[in-house]
């Protein structure tokens, strides 16, 4: 399949995402409402204390808009689509066609993520801005970082997501795993608490899974809490995790195609 | 008494406008754009009790909004309607306790539990009393052979053996007046007439009324006394069958295939005299258009004195094909009879 | 006595359609658990950095998360109503129950129950317990009582709510989106309402009275919480908003359109 192919793949999405517009005017406002919420518990937590886990008020509530308006890029159903299209048969098609299915799927997903950037995460922020004390940095630099790493976030995301939607072929009903992955990833990406605020043995933990990188990682250094030292590692954290979990796809599918081959579909 | 009175019945729909391309959606984000479109227009009819009717159109000719309005699932835009004696939607309640419903495209039935618990569950919905359940079920049970069926899960059955429980289904509280939306479709030659033989007793033995959609030439002829046509929202004609056949109905297609090759003069010669139109295909193949008033046999008699014939097949017309013709001439009043003469 | 008798009926085919699959009842158990679970390790590492929130400890958060928890898995079991739209008005199912005698709504909610919700309020009747005990608080009989309305006013308000807003299915075509924004406002009904703003406030006390579902209520059992009053409101507001979202659904079933066609 040439490439334009697949570029058109994501400009379709994009067109798609448009028709279900609606669900993305009251998305704007769910994350609004959920950044304000956490910003309000928060200012209620830190009541007269400067800084909680090494995080000041100020910056806690700059990590709570980022934190949710880069999930609101990131996120995506994937999990489900794959998963239904296991289900109903379709994903077999997918075996005969003449262009890699996993790309494919990755490719919606990013056409659904620049859909979600433009009108979704963008739109977002300034709201979240104009209620909020949010303090965005003036360092282009950290924009430029920040971007990258936003899309790190959504690769690492969507392969995450892939793999939840691929196990399909194996459990018969993996609606449970999904929504179980949803909470983990909220959970462990830092989204609803920042990992350093987890006891000690929780974030030793963290740091050996990948879900870190997808909200604590882009949201410390957006907010300024990582020297310039260390970002080239934080960068390189990301990169890893993608290519560790190219792995874990790749056996799946593998397995998939074995297991379909025998059976027949 | 009438079982169903509709008065000037109107539905009309908005529906969105979607513009195209990209530029296109991107105004629809901000405004959108709505169209109506009148169903149903303006229509009256009336259905004696104990009657069996037809109610046919092509697709999108405002069958099912009709259907839907008189089941009170729709509400009209305006017009009167009473359905034995209720205004549906008025008292939907009530009334749907006094007819039974087959949507032949839609099951009504539990899908993964066995055919019996869906009726058992019914007969609590529509409060039928345990003895009238058990006497009315065996009866239907009976009449359609069912018995092996009933705990088998309806994922499990054949779409002919499904519709025989959608039967069951509809009429466990004896209904008066039954609804069927396309109740033959999909189904083999055999149960086809299964289903026909079995509404026709029900017509004949508890009198009730039976109002049916369909695309089914022989659906119709085996049941109806009378057909209400539709076409574009508007009734196009209301009468006998016959009637409708005799003035529209190109007739009978008799298709042949020749085991030699024919040539179109020799078929002329062969049906000379017969008032029937002559379609060469090949040669090998031809057909003949027989109207309803002459005899197939005659036809099929003379062809087979002159050549050899390797397979034919007689085609009825089909509603769809009258619906075409008269929808093609504009007017259900005005036949003409180009087609054969 | 004819719906109690239908919702036996139904249950019945439920657990006869469970029985046939089998498998899954355990996993949405543990997934829509570990939902919950997620709520509380918030609940807990907050209370790693500070000792109270806005004047509660962490005990009676956790009773309050455990009140939460109580009416939501009743409402959760009996209403599962997610995906009406797609099922019920795409797919023109709605045809079907029309057709039938029974109120419409009823027969959609039984059609779709889901009993393994109900375990949360099992776990949650266990937080408020273990949370209470831990604080001292005696229930007798009268409070129980008390608990019993509070908990049946709060299930009537996540009804209304639901109700009213899927019902927006019938005047709108379009998927608008709402209900996952109200879910979402929800899951606030069970902090303090005194951190957020004067907006906030109003919204979650008198516009979609989630704090009737959760802190309100809970409040009457704790002490010196400044809400004792407001709580004993918890079944008129649940009855007001049952009320609401019953009519809103009742006038948009009139405006359904049926499917294709």
């Amino acid at each position: 399949m040439r490439n334009s192919a697949y570029l058109d793949l994501i400009r379709m999405r994009f067109l798609m995402m448009l028709a279900y517009r609606v669900n993305y005017y009251s998305g704007i406002l769910i994350y609004t409402l959920n950044i304000g919420v956490y910003y309000f518990t928060w200012q209620a937590i830190y009541g007269s204390q400067q800084t909680l886990a090494g995080f000041t008020v100020e910056q806690m509530t700059t990590y709570i808009a980022v934190s949710w308006m880069a999930r609101a890029f990131y996120f995506n159903n994937l999990d489900q689509e794959i998963s239904r299209e296991i289900r109903d048969g379709s994903v077999a098609i997918q075996f005969i066609r003449p262009y890699n299915y996993i790309l494919v799927k990755m490719m919606q997903g990013f056409g659904e993520g620049i859909f979600r950037l433009l009108l979704f995460m963008g739109p977002g922020m300034i709201l979240a801005c104009i209620l909020f004390p949010v303090q965005l940095p003036t360092d282009p630099k950290l924009w430029l970082i920040f971007a990258w790493m936003l899309f790190m976030s959504f690769l690492i995301n969507s392969q995450i997501n892939i793999i939840t939607g691929l196990t399909a072929f194996f459990i018969e009903n993996n609606q449970g795993m999904m929504r179980l992955k949803r909470v983990i990833v909220d959970l462990f990406s830092g989204v609803i608490v920042p990992i350093s605020f987890f006891p000690g043995w929780l974030i030793t933990l963290n740091e050996w899974l990948p879900f870190q990188a997808i909200t604590y990682l882009p949201s410390s250094v957006f907010t300024g809490r990582i020297p310039d030292g260390d970002l080239l590692g934080v960068l390189a954290i990301q990169l890893i995790w993608f290519a560790v979990l190219i792995v874990p796809i790749m056996l799946l599918w593998r397995a998939a195609r074995q297991r379909l081959f025998v059976q027949g579909g | 008494m009438n079982a169903i009175e509709v008065d000037k019945l109107r539905k009309t729909f908005k529906v969105q406008r979607n513009r195209e391309g990209l530029k296109g959606a991107m105004l629809d984000l901000f405004k959108r754009e709505y169209n109506e479109v009148m169903a149903v227009k303006d229509i009256s009819f009336t259905i004696p009790q104990g009657e069996i009717c037809g109610y046919i159109g092509e697709n999108g000719a405002g069958k099912s909004t009709t259907i839907k309005m008189l089941t009170g699932i729709l509400v009209p835009t305006s017009g009167h309607l009473k359905v034995g004696g209720y205004v549906p939607y008025a008292e939907r309640e009530k009334f749907v306790q006094h007819i039974g419903v087959v949507f032949g495209q839609r099951s009504q039935l539990w899908w993964d539990i066995g055919v019996i618990e869906s009726f058992r569950l019914l007969r609590k919905v529509y409060r039928v009393g345990e003895q009238d359940f058990k006497s009315r079920l065996d009866e239907l049970v009976e009449r359609l052979q069912l018995q092996d069926l009933l705990n088998r899960p309806v994922r499990k059955l054949s779409l002919g053996q499904r519709m025989r429980c959608e039967l069951v289904a509809s009429l466990l509280h004896q209904p008066s007046i039954l609804f069927l939306d396309e109740p033959t479709i999909g189904l083999d030659i055999v149960v086809k007439s299964e289903i026909r033989e079995f509404l026709l007793q029900l017509n004949k033995e508890h009198g009730t009324t039976i109002l049916l959609t369909t695309h089914d030439l022989q659906d119709i002829e085996a049941l109806c006394s009378r057909v209400v046509m539709l076409d574009d929202g508007n009734i196009i004609y209301d009468g006998s069958l016959d009637h409708l056949k005799m003035t529209w109905g190109k007739g009978r297609e008799v298709k042949f295939q020749f085991a030699e090759q024919v040539s179109k003069e020799k078929l002329s010669i062969l049906t000379a005299g017969l008032p029937v139109v002559l379609e060469v295909q090949s040669e090998y193949e031809a057909s003949v258009i027989v109207p309803q008033d002459a005899n197939v046999s005659d036809v099929i008699a003379r062809v087979a004195s002159g050549v050899s014939i390797s397979d034919l097949s007689i085609e009825e017309t089909n509603t769809d094909d009258i619906v075409r013709e008269i929808y093609r001439t504009g007017n259900a009043d005005q036949p003409s009879k180009q087609g054969v003469s | 006595m004819y719906y109690l008798g239908l919702v036996s009926e139904y249950l019945k085919n439920y657990a006869k359609t469970r029985l046939t699959y089998r498998a899954d009842f355990w996993i949405e158990v543990i997934s829509d658990l570990m939902f919950q679970v997620t709520n509380l390790i918030f609940i807990f590492v907050v209370f790693m950095h500070t000792p109270t929130l806005a004047g509660w400890t962490r005990d009676e958060m956790v009773f309050v998360y455990g009140y939460f928890m109580i009416p939501y898995g009743i409402f959760s079991c009996f209403f599962n109503m997610w995906g009406f739209s797609e099922r019920y008005i795409v797919k023109g199912e709605m045809d079907r129950i029309l057709t039938r005698p029974a109120h419409n709504l009823f027969q959609i909610l039984l059609e779709n129950v889901d009993p393994p919700s109900i375990i949360g309020s099992f776990v949650g009747a266990i937080l408020m317990i273990t949370a209470g005990s831990q604080m001292g608080i005696d229930f007798g009989i009268l409070d129980m009582l008390l608990l019993l309305i509070m908990i049946l006013g709060s299930v009537l308000i996540y009804f209304g709510i639901y109700t009213g807003l899927t019902s927006i299915s019938f005047y709108s075509d379009a998927p608008t989106g709402i209900l996952p924004l109200v879910w979402n406002i929800q899951n606030y009904g069970r902090y303090p309402l005194t951190i957020y703003n004067r907006f906030i406030q109003v919204l979650l006390t008198w516009i979609l009275p989630f704090a009737f579902v959760g802190i309100v209520p809970a409040s009457r059992f704790l002490e010196d919480k400044g809400m004792e009053q407001m709580a004993l409101l918890t079944p008129a507001v649940g009855i007001i908003a049952f009320t609401i979202g019953l009519t809103m659904w009742n006038v948009g079933v009139k405006r359904y359109r049926g499917a294709g066609s």
